[in-house]
């Protein structure tokens, strides 16, 4: 069991979400961030403070997001760790705005 | 839409007390999310409580008092008023005093809820006045408590916060990840400060796959190392002489005790290698600041209490104490200034009190025992015994007995309240008001109501109200307001709350107490303990006095202690059922059992709710080492059976080197009537008391794993 980061994190990359995780468990490519599931401890502490709702519980993914429970285990594994936040992506706020309308 | 936000804080028995927002929409509220401006839980939760409003909301729900209308256990009930039920509970009950005295009625209770008005004590000035049987509540932490206070006073200890500037941490059995995952980022902190972090624990937790070094322990062992590790910083001068000769008493003798635990006489006994157990010493004792944090777990086998002791000294002996993120953490909790007795009135007591201690329920109630007047009213609330006390098989006999008349105060109908005579509906954190202390960081926190009670459920401070109504009580004191009690919950003339006023505490929800910051917190300094001589007492002052549990979990009586003799010197005990002190049961029972917390369970809360019973593993689970798996023909994931002469439970099996072999992990909280299906870990689990304070026993016992 762990977290999951899905596609709405793609394109944004806000990394709100390595602030407040407290064992290190998100990795980052250019694109978005991953959840390690061997490590998060379940605590929740990133999906609410995800600007764009990207952050499920894997026992609750949306029926049309539970492929990125794997996809999250395999590039955790290939990807580094993140452990301080960046500048969101280039058009992160103007996607946000789309995705919330 | 009426939207709002409710702060609040976690009720539950854990170290971290969290800062709870909840966001109430037309007084329903939809989400919990953690506070993120909260210095020490930071706007996190954890896996029980991130969903808390499907507990509250849950279809399991208790909402109306019931009466059983099938036989005991059939879970059979019908719905009642609360006037019915009031009355049904005081006439037996006054019939009962009258025949038997009031003796015969057995209060039951512990941590359900955790909040100082709703929690440990609520019921103890009823239960006081009647003159009932007294429940001595020694379910975590009394033997480590007993042996705390008789070497180093009810101190806070170190700040949790201070571990950021810690140099070398200990985390001594407690899986910080899983039970106390608040305080990880400061120890994380404290290794990006170039830490060094030590977990000593049979397995390779979450968290000691986190640590620079983890170091296997045989279950039950811990004594022998801390003793050694005394022997060494003894033996190689390692020792603070400046701290020793002024802020300590015994150290001769101490030094005389430890000289027969050596680093060899510790490895035969723990199965750490001897180099290891120098070199652990060494570094310990030449790192300051050096800190240990104990969790729960180290008390639970039958020297568990000297254990305690022997770890206490450990700081004193090289003066760790002298800085900032330096000593030993236990539970902060002692900084409180909680009026305890004005929340236990043991005022109201009659002169001598029968004591009836919490794990011997089974016994108690099936007539193993010699009680005159035996129980025949039991009265259950913030505790579900027949999920999480050892003697599952006795103690479901026992409250099978046509002629006990059992009330249960609940959330759920747990596998206890199915045994119920009349059921009442409890509310849960979101709808009671209450305050909070914290047994693991420096806060003082409120809980506002965020929402009304669902359906009739109560507080437990108006179930007492009414109780006490319905018992023909008349003193105002039983009748207080919330807000009153509240009020007088604390003591607010003490320092540690110069500043901080309960209107401000509501608002805010939770304020620090006042003491020195994190960065300056070094209480003993310059001695200063609370103990007799105001010193750590290598050699205890309150031995003397025999063995005894502390009276905050006695309803604050004092009377009827055990006091059997206690050696006033750490001493090594070793486990009551081990290959080592029972070969001939470990022939028949050749493994180590331990039943830790579960990561997704508070004991056994959520053991009966869909998505933590999911991330549990949706069936109990056993972690064996595939090296005691192989020759059983054990496959991972396969169905097994654990037993030993007391009982047996279903499982699964789990596989891997994370754990010792020998040992096997059964993380408790599963109900016997929901995914479990059969009796849990705790049908297994002794009834031997640990040396000090009655500390259960039940990392101390040998089992043998089957394939099912």
């Amino acid at each position: 069991m762990a977290y999951v980061v899905t596609d709405s994190c793609r394109g944004c990359r806000y990394t709100e979400c390595v602030t407040v995780c407290p064992v290190e468990c998100f990795h980052l490519d250019e694109e978005m961030t991953y959840i390690d599931p061997e490590n998060c401890i379940d605590c929740g502490g990133c999906a609410p403070i995800c600007p764009v709702s990207a952050i499920h519980p894997s026992w609750q993914m949306p029926a049309d997001k539970a492929g990125w429970v794997e996809i999250n285990r395999l590039r955790a594994a290939e990807t580094p760790v993140v452990n301080a936040k960046l500048p969101p992506l280039p058009g992160a706020d103007e996607r946000a705005r789309r995705l919330a309308s | 839409m009426a939207r709002e936000v409710v702060i609040g804080a976690c009720p539950h028995d854990c170290p971290d007390t969290c800062s709870i927002l909840t966001t109430v929409e037309d007084g329903k509220a939809i989400a919990v999310r953690g506070n993120p401006d909260h210095p020490f839980t930071k706007g996190r939760l954890c896996v029980k409580v991130n969903d808390y409003q499907n507990r509250v909301y849950s279809d399991q729900r208790l909402l109306y008092p019931m009466r059983r209308v099938g036989p005991k256990g059939s879970g059979q009930f019908a719905r009642i008023t609360w006037d019915e039920a009031l009355d049904e509970i005081a006439g037996r009950w006054k019939a009962i005093i009258a025949e038997s005295g009031a003796q015969a009625i057995l209060p039951y209770s512990y941590l359900g809820t955790q909040g100082i008005i709703n929690g440990l004590n609520v019921g103890d000035p009823l239960f006081n006045k009647l003159g009932a049987s007294v429940c001595e509540r020694t379910f975590c932490d009394s033997g480590s408590c007993t042996a705390y206070m008789m070497t180093i006073g009810h101190t806070p200890g170190v700040d949790p916060e201070s571990f950021v500037h810690s140099k070398y941490i200990i985390l001594w059995a407690c899986n910080t990840l899983s039970t106390n995952s608040h305080h990880w980022p400061f120890i994380e902190q404290a290794k990006r400060n170039g830490a060094k972090l030590v977990v000593i624990d049979p397995v390779r937790t979450r968290t000691a796959r986190l640590a620079d070094w983890h170091i296997p322990i045989r279950p039950g062992t811990d004594g022998a190392l801390a003793l050694a590790m005394m022997h060494i910083i003894i033996k190689e001068g390692l020792t603070d002489r400046d701290y020793i000769d002024k802020h300590t008493i015994g150290f001769d003798e101490l030094a005389e005790r430890c000289e027969a635990y050596t680093p060899e006489f510790a490895s035969a006994e723990t199965g750490i290698p001897v180099e290891d157990i120098l070199k652990l010493t060494r570094e310990y004792a030449t790192t300051p600041p050096a800190v240990v944090r104990i969790g729960v777990a180290v008390e639970r086998h039958a020297g568990g209490g000297q254990t305690v002791r022997a770890i206490a000294c450990l700081p004193a002996l090289i003066g760790a104490w002298t800085h900032v993120g330096g000593g030993l953490l236990q539970l902060p909790i002692w900084a409180f200034p909680v009026n305890w007795p004005g929340l236990m009135r043991p005022d109201l007591q009659p002169e001598t009190m029968r004591v009836i201690n919490s794990w011997a329920l089974g016994p108690a109630l099936a007539g193993e025992m010699p009680l005159d007047p035996p129980i025949r009213a039991l009265f259950v609330y913030n505790a579900n015994p027949m999920a999480m006390v050892s003697q599952q098989q006795t103690i479901e006999r026992g409250l099978a007995r046509e002629d006990l008349f059992t009330v249960v105060s609940e959330h759920f109908l747990t596998d206890t309240a199915r045994y119920a005579d009349i059921v009442l509906p409890a509310t849960t954190q979101l709808e009671q008001a209450d305050i909070m202390f914290s047994w693991g960081h420096l806060y003082l926190s409120y809980n506002n109501p965020a929402i009304a009670p669902l359906g009739e459920a109560v507080p437990n401070t108006e179930l007492f109200r009414r109780l006490a109504k319905a018992m023909d009580i008349e003193d105002p004191f039983f009748f207080r307001s919330d807000d009153a009690m509240i009020a007088d919950s604390m003591d607010w003339s003490s320092p540690v709350l110069a500043g901080i006023t309960l209107e401000e505490l509501k608002q805010k929800g939770y304020m620090r107490l006042t003491m020195d910051a994190a960065d300056a917190w070094a209480p003993h300094r310059d001695g200063n303990f609370p103990t007799a001589s105001g010193k750590c007492e290598f050699k205890s002052s309150l031995a003397a006095g025999g063995n005894f549990v502390a009276p905050l979990f006695r309803q604050g009586y004092g009377g009827g202690q055990s006091g059997e003799p206690v050696d006033p010197l750490p001493h090594y005990l070793p486990p009551n059922e081990s290959p080592r002190t029972a070969p001939a049961l470990a022939e028949r029972f050749p493994l180590s059992l331990i039943s830790p917390k579960s990561h997704a369970f508070m004991n056994s809360n959520y053991g009966n709710l869909p998505a933590q019973v999911a991330q549990a593993g949706e069936q109990q689970a056993v972690l064996l080492h595939p090296d005691d798996a192989g020759p059983r023909g054990i496959a991972a994931g396969t169905p097994i059976r654990v037993f030993n002469d007391r009982g047996t439970f279903e499982a699964f099996a789990t596989l891997s080197p994370d754990v010792m072999r020998g040992v096997v992990v059964a993380p408790a909280g599963f109900w016997q009537r929901s995914n479990q299906r059969g009796p849990t870990v705790h049908a297994l689990t002794p009834t031997a008391f640990a040396d000090l304070g009655h500390a259960p026993t039940f990392s101390d016992m040998l089992v043998d794993v089957a394939a099912a």
